[in-house]
């Protein structure tokens, strides 16, 4: 049907005015539901924090009506593009993720450096930041984020399979040679390893350099800022050797690099591997591969044959922090002051499987990191070694160097320098 | 032959300049688009060059003039260094694959079989369907696991032995993904080389055909020669794809392992949000996006000398 033929000029004017007055009252309606929103305290969090951030969100916004918010989630490595590219281009959120110390694009000292953080030095909460995390919190003596303790990183491991094998949580490297083989033995892939998801590929070198590094040299990371140290001529060869024997002696499944995280999940929650070597904040994500949540526990890495020596790698999770640019800022602030009272510091450090930053009494820790306590009262827990690197450069050149020495590309030494040369570099 | 080709290109050039005849449009028509044009493409564009002398982190005020220093970096960066090769090679193979394999189902479905209106749906399909599901849909069938995706076919038809860790493997990695965009694409150059096929006279092939020549004979000295234009456009395009291509390396690989996937384009990704040099990353661009421009110039010259019209 032609338009000349059935609708006549003045017909036409009317049908456009009504188009327009349809556009004009659908954009009203729209506009309505963005004031609504426009109310919200918008909050990106990363993903391993979900559990613990919405429910403190949630319970603040019950006892705060005029209280709104609008959540997402984002997964760690996407987390740096999305809220980078916000915060380059001035809209961040008013509430976000950010990392402890340095060492990632989204650290609290790169952001906090370029001023994007706001300063949250006179809420009562940051007094009670132990003296041995302070560096995680604070830049220039200011502190920049509320994060609610800490995550110890070890093997988590299938009962079941362990079980099956007749072995036991190892303690020294020894025996842990001696159960992988046992495992291996009955047709158990002793350690997942899925390589291809970038992160996952530190988290060996991980837990083994507070044992090989800093139960010796406890200010290793002191010397490499004066210069006076190197991971070349470091402990460090002598992890990545071990991270490279485990993978001789056919400890880990076949094709690590090809492998993602979440396979290597599934492998373990199902009993088809023994073990993988994870941060506490992810035993959520193996308890839900696994058909019951009690097949799972965790327990300390060993990297030398010296018990004693056997530190372990306990950071401070990622935390939140206050947008310098937030037009909400009263309120957000209102909230991270909530978030710092000791029964909400429990509460989230529950839901995330981590060890709360301080409590009043005896703090509610999830019974599978119990094996890591005693380190942490022993004053035997390094802070995850990323967060003392001077610039976000050293951790993505680790996880590539990791790579490149499981596909047999290069050599240990090698790997290092690169890393060290990583280092050097300026922030 | 060639007089039968001189004609029709004559009466071809008569229709074009009949087609653009008539009265010129006034020049203020354009502004409106000229100037969305400048807001969105020239002025993010030029304003973000300038980033490539300074050191900004990409967040924040602050960021000190450096001149050249980026780009000096840029020549002493082996991991920009072994980028650019990957993306060289990546491009290479694509260009030649892809539209190998693009002219082949195009002859092949410019034939007079039953099913050649099904068979076009079907080898275009993948280019509809998004890049980053493309990938991830490769990714499962990547699966290194050996009774998973592409592995576990090789099992069942009795080639196990040729199983491997198509993504893991620093030296396979490159070349699986190269076959992913080539999977996902060639059905492209196909419909463009098909649009080319449509514009061959028959009457060039009859009458070869009763000066006895054979098929291999018509299709070099007649369908070749007139395909030029068609053959321009795929080599441009697949050129440009192969130059820029990031998004199913990100998916698939993340420039990995190690740097055995990086291109050009995953380095000012990696140097802008992961490392936090945005500085150095606009660096990276701007020589990328010259290097484009500069190899879409030699290749438009040569391609285009060689067309020829029916």
């Amino acid at each position: 049907m032609a338009l000349d033929q059935s609708v006549s000029r003045r017909r036409l004017l009317q049908l456009m005015g009504g188009a327009a007055a349809a556009g004009t009252l659908a954009a009203c309606g729209g506009n309505g539901g963005s004031s609504s929103s426009g109310g919200q305290v918008k909050v990106i969090g990363a993903g391993s924090q979900e559990a613990g951030l919405r429910k403190a969100l949630e319970e603040f916004k019950k006892a705060n009506s005029d209280f709104d918010f609008n959540l997402s989630f984002s997964p760690a490595d996407q987390l740096q593009t999305a809220l980078r590219a916000q915060l380059a281009a001035g809209n961040a959120p008013d509430l976000h993720a950010v990392y402890p110390g340095n060492g990632s694009a989204m650290s609290m000292v790169q952001l906090s450096k370029a001023n994007l953080l706001a300063d949250l030095s006179d809420q009562a909460w940051t007094q009670k930041i132990p003296t041995g995390f302070k560096g995680a919190f604070q830049n220039d003596g200011k502190t920049f984020i509320f994060s609610p303790g800490t995550s110890v990183l070890g093997a988590i491991y299938n009962k079941k399979a362990f079980a099956a094998a007749g072995v036991e949580p190892p303690a020294t490297w020894s025996e842990l040679l001696t159960v992988c083989d046992k495992l291996k033995k009955k047709g158990i892939v002793p350690i997942a390893l899925g390589a291809q998801t970038p992160w996952v590929t530190q988290l060996i070198d991980y837990a083994l350099v507070p044992g090989t590094v800093y139960a010796k040299t406890p200010d290793f990371d002191d010397k490499m800022t004066a210069g006076n140290a190197s991971f070349a001529d470091s402990g460090w060869a002598d992890a990545m050797d071990k991270y490279l024997e485990l993978q001789k002696k056919g400890f880990f499944n076949d094709n690590p690099n090809g492998t993602t995280y979440e396979q290597a999940t599934s492998m373990v929650g199902t009993g088809k591997a023994a073990m993988a070597v994870q941060v506490s904040a992810v035993l959520q994500a193996f308890r839900d591969a696994a058909p019951a949540p009690d097949d799972l526990g965790m327990f300390p890495f060993p990297a030398t044959d010296v018990e004693a020596d056997n530190w372990i790698p306990g950071g401070v999770v990622v935390g939140i922090a206050l947008s310098a640019k937030s037009k909400k800022a009263d309120q957000v602030r209102k909230f991270i002051e909530y978030c710092g009272r000791p029964e909400t510091v429990n509460a989230w450090a529950e839901a995330v499987a981590c060890v709360p930053l301080y409590s009043d009494g005896e703090a509610k820790v999830d019974p599978v990191l119990k094996p890591f306590l005693p380190y942490l009262e022993d004053d035997k827990a390094v802070p995850f070694m990323d967060q003392r690197w001077p610039n976000a450069e050293v951790q993505p050149t680790h996880f590539a160097v990791v790579q490149e020495l499981l596909g047999g590309k290069t050599t240990v030494q090698n790997a290092l320098k690169k890393m060290d040369e990583a280092y050097r570099k300026t922030a | 032959m060639t007089a039968i080709t001189t004609a029709v290109g004559r009466e071809a050039a008569k229709a074009s300049r009949r087609r653009g005849g008539g009265i010129a449009p006034p020049w203020f028509f354009a502004a409106p688009a000229l100037v969305v044009y400048a807001l969105v493409m020239l002025y993010p564009s030029i304003a973000g060059a300038g980033s490539a002398f300074t050191d900004w982190s990409g967040v924040g005020e602050q960021r000190t003039f450096v001149g050249l220093e980026n780009f000096k970096q840029l020549v002493r960066d082996d991991q920009a260094l072994g980028a650019l090769r990957n993306t060289l090679l990546l491009t290479v193979a694509i260009v030649v694959v892809q539209n190998g394999i693009g002219l082949l189902l195009a002859l092949g479905v410019h034939t007079g079989i039953k099913s050649r209106m099904a068979l076009r749906v079907i080898f275009f399909a993948p280019v509809v369907v998004s890049p980053v599901m493309v990938s991830f849909l490769w990714k499962y069938v990547y699966n290194p696991a050996p009774d998973a995706g592409l592995n576990a076919a090789l099992d069942a038809i009795g080639l196990g032995a040729l199983r491997q860790d198509w993504l893991g493997d620093p030296s396979l990695a490159l070349w699986s993904v190269a076959f992913t965009v080539i999977w996902q694409c060639a059905g492209y150059s196909m419909v463009i080389f098909l649009a080319g096929l449509e514009g061959v006279p028959q009457e060039l092939h009859e009458s070869a055909m009763v000066d006895g020549a054979g098929t291999f004979a018509r299709f070099r000295h007649i369908t070749w020669p007139l395909l030029a234009p068609a053959t321009t456009i795929n080599v441009m395009l697949s050129t440009v794809g192969g130059l820029t291509l990031f998004t199913q390396i990100i998916a698939m690989t993340n420039g990995g392992p190690g740097y055995a996937t990086d291109t050009l384009s995953t380095v000012l990704y990696k140097q802008a949000f992961v490392y936090g040099k945005f500085g150095y990353s606009t660096a990276v661009a701007l020589v990328l996006a010259i290097f484009v421009a500069a190899v879409s110039f030699i290749q438009i010259g040569y391609l285009r000398s060689r067309e020829t019209t029916a």
